[in-house]
């Protein structure tokens, strides 16, 4: 006790109460340990292996979790809540499949195309959002169905074909890079991390996120509008999952239907080892960026030291239990 | 004047020393990216590969895509981080093959592809099976034992990739020639799949109880396709084709679990693209394509397939 006064007293000179405000905002919501692990992690990897450490293999990485990172904002909302939406990888094929099929058969413009395939990709967010707050459908349920239904319409829109081939810029915008080190792809995720953290911080409509994972009856009484914030959430991530698709897609020059496969898993497990909880009410967009970025340095990480694809599988397995249930012995002792 | 001999020397000496080792050009690290290493027909590629990789001291890096194109195209450029001498590439899926072939072009990397070449952006040699001659072979093959005539059904593999393009090819030319097949149902799947086979063909047998002939396009869609035969009780024989030649099809195809598969050369595959490797990386010249013959394997012959595979 006498320590947290003591650090009270302190923290009202200027200077320390900055350094303060620094350290809380490196530390997230009980992001700490995964970001120490983070740390380990290319340390480790550094002095393993040759390649790691060189500034190409950092901007391979930044490259390579866009779409995961892209898309595990939206489910960091979702999972603060206390949901969950299933849907994401599909609502990402439906929408690649729609700006894929306007732009190359419709002879739609591209930009015009890509906007087409959000509005379609929130979409998708809204009926889950809905099925979930009107008619009591649980969301593991209602984003479990509309995973289905979003697969389903994405492969019916060519018969399960590829669509190839786009504007060069677009693929371009994936590859070249400004500056000698920012894609456009890596910038908008960039963006979404940058606009995410702040809304969830500074605004009171993400500091209610919190309030109605934590007990969304008390939220209620509280007079926070939550079955209107459950939609938006589930329309957010949704069309975030959309975005991620458009950027897939830009990474690929091409679309096809089966993308995306079981990506709502790995999303999820960036989140929960980004250490938000599956319960809700805890954890943040600070946290769900280092646990990208764990993922994506632990997969580069493993290619690099040559590691077989079959112990790949292994190694992440155990770091997700290890996450969670370091998270958790935490919360035991604190 | 005294300067510029001096760096004729250093050059002479350094080209020198240089000659030898150009002359030997060690390839050192070749990277094997595969598509799916559930799929046992890759599964024995790699396994060839890495063998014969390491007979010859070369370290083979391998990184599994699981079938997904996003994956693999991070995956390329982590091999290609590594400085490796050559890719062994067996693209996954259909689309977006093209992206990780034109990677390793601008690193200067030589590409060996395998069963797949994309379109767009070919490899420097393409090691594959005549699939065409070799699934006219084996649907011409279960027509004969079905007597010439029936209806049949046709379980593709994944939509677009040219093995499937290539044995729809095939077979069609087999059913050509016989005016009383009929083509019941077409279907295709995802991932050549034992489970895939085995849902598809329960869901067709129900709506075409008379089929008599039915050609998988892969081993496992086949095993999968048996099995569903197995499970509805249907009263006529039914004759299935299957592809690949998997560990697994061929002890199937000896206990009588379905009838015929086309045995692919897997062992010689991983062997011949790690050959190529060497010689791209030497300057050699290595053929556009390699189209290696695929042995039809009937309860006759197996025995010799799984003693040793080829």
């Amino acid at each position: 006790m006498s320590q947290v006064s003591e650090s009270g007293v302190v923290s009202t000179t200027p200077t320390n109460h900055l350094r303060n405000r620094i350290v809380s905002l490196f530390s997230g919501h009980g992001a700490t340990g995964p970001l120490i692990g983070l740390i380990a992690l290319c340390i480790f990897l550094s002095f393993a292996t040759d390649s790691f450490f060189t500034l190409r293999n950092f901007l391979n990485i930044l490259d390579q979790i866009t779409v995961l990172g892209i898309m595990a904002v939206g489910m960091t909302f979702v999972i603060m809540i206390g949901g969950i939406d299933l849907a994401v990888g599909s609502v990402l094929a439906l929408a690649m499949m729609v700006m894929g099929y306007l732009t190359n058969y419709a002879g739609i413009p591209l930009p015009a195309s890509i906007l087409i395939s959000l509005v379609v990709a929130g979409m998708c967010g809204l009926a889950s959002g809905v099925m979930i707050t009107r008619f009591n459908v649980p969301a593991f349920i209602a984003t479990l169905a509309m995973m289905s239904i979003a697969r389903g319409l994405a492969n019916m829109i060519t018969d399960g074909q590829q669509i190839v081939g786009f504007p060069a810029w677009f693929n371009l915008s994936a590859i070249i890079r400004h500056g000698g080190f920012l894609t456009i792809t890596v910038a908008i995720m960039l963006v979404v991390f940058l606009v995410a953290f702040l809304y969830q911080r500074y605004r009171a409509g993400g500091r209610s996120l919190y309030a109605i994972g934590g007990n969304a009856e008390v939220a209620r009484l509280a007079g926070i509008n939550v079955k209107k914030a459950t939609i938006w959430v589930y329309v957010t991530a949704s069309t975030l999952a959309g975005l991620a698709g458009v950027v897939m897609a830009a990474r690929l020059d091409s679309v096809q239907p089966s993308s995306g496969f079981a990506y709502e898993l790995d999303t999820i497990a960036a989140v929960v080892i980004g250490g938000t909880s599956l319960t809700g009410g805890s954890g943040g967009i600070g946290g769900t960026i280092i646990g990208v970025l764990i993922i994506g340095v632990l997969r580069n990480g493993l290619n690099l030291l040559g590691v077989s694809p079959f112990m790949q599988q292994v190694i992440i397995g155990l770091v997700i239990v290890l996450a969670v249930a370091a998270e958790a012995l935490k919360k035991k002792q604190a | 004047m005294k300067k510029m001999i001096k760096t004729m020397l250093a050059t002479a000496v350094a080209t020198a020393s240089l000659v030898p080792m150009t002359a030997s050009a060690e390839v050192e690290k070749v990277g094997l990216a595969v598509a799916n290493l559930q799929a046992n027909f890759f599964n024995q590629i790699k396994q060839s590969v890495e063998a014969y990789g390491e007979e010859k001291g070369i370290e083979i890096i391998t990184v599994d895509a699981r079938g997904d194109s996003a994956t693999q195209v991070s995956q390329v450029q982590d091999l290609l981080t590594q400085n490796i001498d050559a890719l062994i590439y067996i693209p996954a899926g259909a689309a977006a093959a093209t992206v990780p072939a034109r990677l390793a072009r601008a690193e200067g990397v030589p590409i060996i592809n395998i069963d797949r070449n994309p379109a767009g952006a070919p490899g420097d040699t393409f090691i594959t099976t005549d699939s065409v001659s070799s699934a006219y072979q084996v649907c011409k093959h279960i027509i004969e034992q079905a007597g010439g005539e029936g209806q049949m059904l046709m379980i593709h593999g994944q939509k677009g990739t040219t093995p499937e393009i290539e044995r729809s090819e095939g077979c069609n030319n087999a059913i050509a020639e016989y005016d009383k097949v009929e083509v019941v149902e077409e279907q295709w799947s995802n991932m050549w799949s034992q489970d895939e086979g085995f849902q598809i063909t329960q869901n067709l047998l129900q709506a075409h109880p008379d089929v008599s002939i039915i050609f998988a396009q892969a081993d496992g869609l086949a095993l999968g396709a048996a099995q569903a035969i197995k499970v509805s009780d249907m009263p006529q024989r039914i004759y299935v084709g299957g592809f690949d030649g998997d560990t697994a099809a061929l002890e199937a195809i000896r206990d009588g679990v379905f009838d015929v598969t086309a045995t692919q050369q897997t062992q010689l595959m991983g062997r011949l693209a790690v050959d190529s490797a060497i010689k791209l990386v030497n300057g050699e010249d290595v053929d556009a394509e390699n189209r290696l013959d695929a042995t039809l394997t009937t309860k006759e012959n197996v025995e010799a397939f799984i003693a040793e595979h080829p």
